[in-house]
């Protein structure tokens, strides 16, 4: 009886074990369904076309974005437990209509900059969203592989394996991720001690350009101010409408690129002096890659292998030749 | 290859100089990297590190990226040099042998009173599959860290699998790690093993410890090569007598070219050889300078 029981168990645990391993297997091999569209992609937002949907109570881009998101995220945990020792909580879930900065329920929103153009005064208005960086540090740096940037230049923040560190948020030279406490898998470990719920951003609608549409704030635009493209082409239509108007690009050398090129007819440094700026309200400054002075190093730790072998064969032979010295004199 | 002793210190020289720098260097960047490692998970600024005097940088992801990095460089090369020298020198005492996890079983059950621990080789059978369990933890960090700093560099749209089995396994591993060195402290810190701790910052044991608990090693060089005509006699500091064992076996142990470290060197420069310091009697509980 003590036998069966022995073996009951043990045949339990290789179970369990081959389980387990059959399902990290699983869900490490099937990569998200975020590998949306064909080839590298670029989106123009075009600053003299857009004109704020002054006329709506909403910009169009803003609502359809709305829309199109609306109910993805889960009602947060009631209630959102409070992480020790920060006790910090960002609970949006009750304002989800706010539409002037960037939330989780709110990824895109348009920002307004009074300036003068020949004299003139005259209000651009900018449609404000994540930038999708060509090497970006939040996708790059995430402790967990939630946030990756996809072939088609999409950078996508995974929900479901997200804890809420907002490590995302602090590399992002515009703080563009936002924070839901009270949502994500962190609930299921130490809710207390580990996490603080998940990180939200745009996704391009990853999920539209794999069947082949546009993201809802392109296909929302009433003025066509938003394109989307090849890479290549949105480049070379960005460079060409640029010059015509003797124009300004922001997004190409920015934080060592992005895929996301705001065309505007003042410079971007009198944008970012005139628009509002603060939490979910980013700037429009000149902007380097930070992690591009790390590169060195990194380049350094790749080669760390080939000096440690080149190290050891050299060590050895000299260890040799003692070795063969102390035994001639031995003899 | 040969053993350094010093009978009237009651020294026996158990690790050389480059062993003492390679285990320190490992050590050092080891926890430099598991610390950096731990800020870029992030911690610092979640469980107020950053109010740390000190640790204010610990919030900043690419200042923490960084140092890890740097102590990446030295980790790997240091790692690496290793396996290749002692390798290619077949220093390898320390890889584990047919039998080792049976006698690791008795060891320990000895720690807890049942049973008397077998006599020892250099390096106990426990120390030895540690030693592959710890390189084998290490390897996986190393590799899925260059796959991470790889992606970082050249190639953040790295297929999403690659980078999540890169990611997970490096974080994994890291806990192993975390575990893996825990369990190294713990290991010093028992009552029998504590002789050796002297070893690893000085580079000799006591030699009544090591004729007690390490006969096998002490008993190969004195039987597997002849030994030379001894003459043992007082060193040039008058104080101490030291005894150069030679013997091939020795370096099958893991030892590298000897620079006998301080309370040894001092009396090298008159390397009297003593045989009777060589003895493999099977000891006993009573005996036992650990007991």
């Amino acid at each position: 009886m003590e036998k069966k029981l022995t073996l009951n168990r043990r045949r339990f645990l290789k179970t369990a074990t081959a389980a387990a391993m059959v399902g990290t297997a699983g869900a490490l091999s099937v990569p998200r369904q975020a590998e949306a569209g064909e080839g590298q992609l670029a989106t123009l937002i075009d600053l003299t076309r857009c004109d704020g949907c002054f006329d709506r109570e909403t910009p169009a881009c803003v609502s359809a974005c709305k829309k199109i998101k609306a109910g993805k995220l889960p009602e947060p945990a009631d209630p959102i437990p409070v992480p020790f020792p920060i006790g910090k909580v960002e609970d949006w879930s009750k304002k989800k209509e706010v539409g002037d900065r960037l939330t989780p329920y709110n990824l895109i929103f348009v920002q307004k900059a009074d300036v003068e153009i020949d004299g003139r005064k005259k209000t651009v208005y900018i449609p404000r969203r994540c930038m999708h960086c060509d090497n970006p540090a939040c996708a790059t740096l995430c402790p967990f592989a939630s946030n990756h940037k996809f072939e088609n230049g999409s950078v996508v923040i995974d929900p479901d394996t997200c804890f809420g560190g907002a490590k995302c948020q602090a590399v992002c030279p515009w703080k563009i991720p936002q924070r839901q406490s009270g949502i994500g898998v962190y609930l299921k470990v130490l809710p207390t001690l580990m996490g603080n719920g998940i990180m939200v951003k745009c996704d391009l609608c990853s999920d539209l350009l794999k069947e082949g549409k546009t993201p809802a704030c392109i296909e929302a635009c009433p003025k066509k101010a938003m394109s989307i493209g090849p890479r290549k082409e949105i480049y070379a239509k960005a460079e060409a409408l640029a010059a015509k108007i003797g124009g300004y690009l922001y997004g190409k050398e920015e934080n060592g690129g992005t895929s996301t090129l705001y065309l505007s007819p003042v410079p971007f440094d009198r944008l970012d002096a005139a628009v509002q700026k603060g939490p979910g309200k980013p700037g429009l400054g000149a902007v380097k890659r930070r992690m591009a002075g790390t590169d060195g190093m990194g380049k350094a730790v790749l080669a760390a292998p080939a000096i440690g072998i080149a190290a050891g064969v050299a060590g050895a032979f000299a260890g040799l030749s003692k070795r063969k010295d102390r035994m001639k004199k031995e003899r | 290859m040969s053993l350094a002793i010093n009978e009237e210190k009651n020294r026996i020289v158990r690790h050389g100089l480059l062993e003492l720098a390679e285990h320190w260097v490992l050590a050092l960047s080891g926890l430099i990297l598991l610390l950096s490692g731990m800020f870029e998970l992030p911690m610092g600024t979640r469980y107020g590190i950053t109010s740390i005097p000190g640790l204010t940088w610990s919030g900043d992801y690419i200042t923490s990226l960084t140092v890890h990095y740097v102590a990446s460089v030295i980790f790997i090369v240091a790692g690496i040099f290793h396996i290749i020298y002692h390798g290619l020198l077949k220093e390898q005492g320390l890889m584990p042998r047919r039998g080792d996890i049976k006698a690791s079983v008795i060891v320990v059950k000895s720690f807890f009173g049942k049973g008397e621990e077998p006599p020892f080789d250099k390096y106990l059978p426990e120390q030895r599959l540690a030693y592959l369990g710890m390189a084998v933890i290490i390897a996986v960090i190393v590799i899925s860290g260059l796959v991470k700093t790889y992606k970082n560099i050249y190639a953040p749209d790295l297929s999403h699998t690659i980078v999540l089995w890169a990611t997970w396994l490096h974080n994994i591993f890291f806990v192993l790690f975390i575990l893996a060195f825990a369990g190294h402290i713990g290991a010093i810190v028992l009552k029998p093993n504590r002789p050796m701790v002297r070893g690893i910052f000085t580079g000799a044991v006591r030699l009544d410890y090591a004729r007690h608990r390490h006969p096998l090693w002490l008993a190969e060089a004195n039987t597997t090569a002849p030994l030379p005509v001894p003459s043992a006699g007082k060193s040039e500091d008058g104080k101490g007598v030291t005894a150069v064992i030679d013997g091939s076996p020795a370096e099958a142990a893991g030892e590298t070219p000897a620079s006998p470290e301080a309370e040894v060197a001092g009396t090298t420069e008159s390397k009297r050889t003593e045989t009777a310091g060589v003895t493999a009697e099977k000891p006993s509980r009573e005996e036992s300078p650990n007991a």
